[in-house]
């Protein structure tokens, strides 16, 4: 019997672990104790499994669980997190949109624009100040395929494809839950909107025409557009939301 | 009873609460048994002796170097720096705004 040492620690593992091994992708609502406990499991992954087949997707342990104990420290006695976190990549099945035609005039014989959306991470936490905050994070790819001819004949294929990130943060203030702009503004590259409502809402939302390069800069930008509607709270009066 | 002074918490700050047990050698601040890591240090003490065997002092670390990285996203030189009674009464019971989290909105980024 092959693997049979790291067939018995993956059995081990809890569920989530072992769905981030065979699917890529876990979505649960959990305490932070249990979501503690899974990051502590994901931690040992490397020194009991080598097999390449059931290593951790990337993202999971630079980016993942960062995140993950991060907003745990803050969430309530009863608060609990929710994470959807898709780490299959963007070639996965579903992500891709069918390619769409695109209006030409000669030489281009034809183009096709191709989208691909993936929505890899959504956070929903129950934080101790009786806030809500959401996550979202996105990745999104254009594809061009154009075919060009030229007077001899020659038929060309070129491909150009861009890559953007969004993430969008919105903290849900509890009710009659105050906020003030704050003195100084956000970095130009996050948008702040502020929507009332029975419990008033802050919103920063964030596009990054170049997608992170590393694990860290990643945990980074997430951490700093969520960081933002904490700053529109007042942080003085001992009544205040923060 | 002496409660625990350390920072917990990444986007609300609070001070732990817990009853103290001992104090850090280094700093003197109160700790908690939960809080008490390689040498008797504080987190962030331990964090700062680059002692990394306990949870806390490797989030104490993390924490550390991510604001040192974002400081210059923000000219906001106080944002870091305040602390107030609120960010400390998340940890006495009822003192905390109501953790009110049901309806969330039609816009909702999650679905929970």
């Amino acid at each position: 019997m092959f693997w049979r040492k790291q067939k018995a620690a993956i059995a081990g593992f809890p569920p989530l672990h072992q769905a981030l091994i065979f699917e890529r992708a876990i979505s649960a609502t959990q305490p932070a104790d249990a979501w503690t406990a899974l990051a502590a499991s994901l931690g040992r992954h490397g020194e009991l499994v080598r097999r390449p087949k059931w290593a951790l997707p990337y993202r999971t342990l630079d980016v993942l669980v960062p995140l993950l104990l991060e907003v745990c420290s803050d969430l309530g006695h009863d608060g609990r997190l929710s994470v959807a976190a898709d780490l299959r990549g963007p070639k996965a099945p579903g992500k891709t949109h069918p390619p769409r035609d695109l209006p030409v005039r000669p030489p281009v014989r034809a183009a096709t624009e191709t989208w691909t959306v993936d929505p890899w991470l959504r956070l929903r936490a129950e934080l101790r100040d009786g806030s809500v905050l959401e996550v979202l994070v996105v990745d999104r790819e254009r594809t061009r395929r154009i075919t060009k001819r030229n007077p001899r004949g020659k038929t060309k294929i070129k491909r150009k494809s861009k890559q953007a990130q969004i993430i969008r943060v919105r903290r849900r203030l509890p009710k009659d839950g105050m906020s003030v702009r704050p003195a100084v503004p956000p970095p130009r590259w996050i948008a702040v909107t502020v929507r009332d409502g029975e419990r008033r809402s802050v919103l920063a939302a964030a596009k990054l025409d170049r997608p992170p390069r590393s694990a860290q800069e990643q945990v980074d930008r997430i951490l700093t557009v969520a960081t933002e509607p904490f700053r529109w709270t007042p942080q003085t009066s001992s009544g205040g939301v923060r | 009873m002496t409660p625990c002074a350390v920072t917990t918490g990444f986007f609300t700050l609070g001070k732990c609460g817990q009853m103290a047990v001992a104090g850090c050698p280094s700093c003197g601040r109160a700790l908690c048994a939960d809080h008490v890591t390689d040498g008797g240090l504080c987190p962030e003490c331990a964090a700062a002796a680059s002692r990394f065997g306990h949870p806390a002092a490797v989030a104490a670390h993390r924490r550390r170097a991510y604001r040192q990285r974002t400081a210059g996203e923000y000219q906001d030189a106080v944002w870091y720096t305040s602390f107030d009674s609120y960010d400390r009464a998340a940890f006495d019971p009822g003192a905390a705004a109501s953790p009110d989290y049901l309806d969330d909105g039609d816009d909702a980024l999650v679905d929970s």
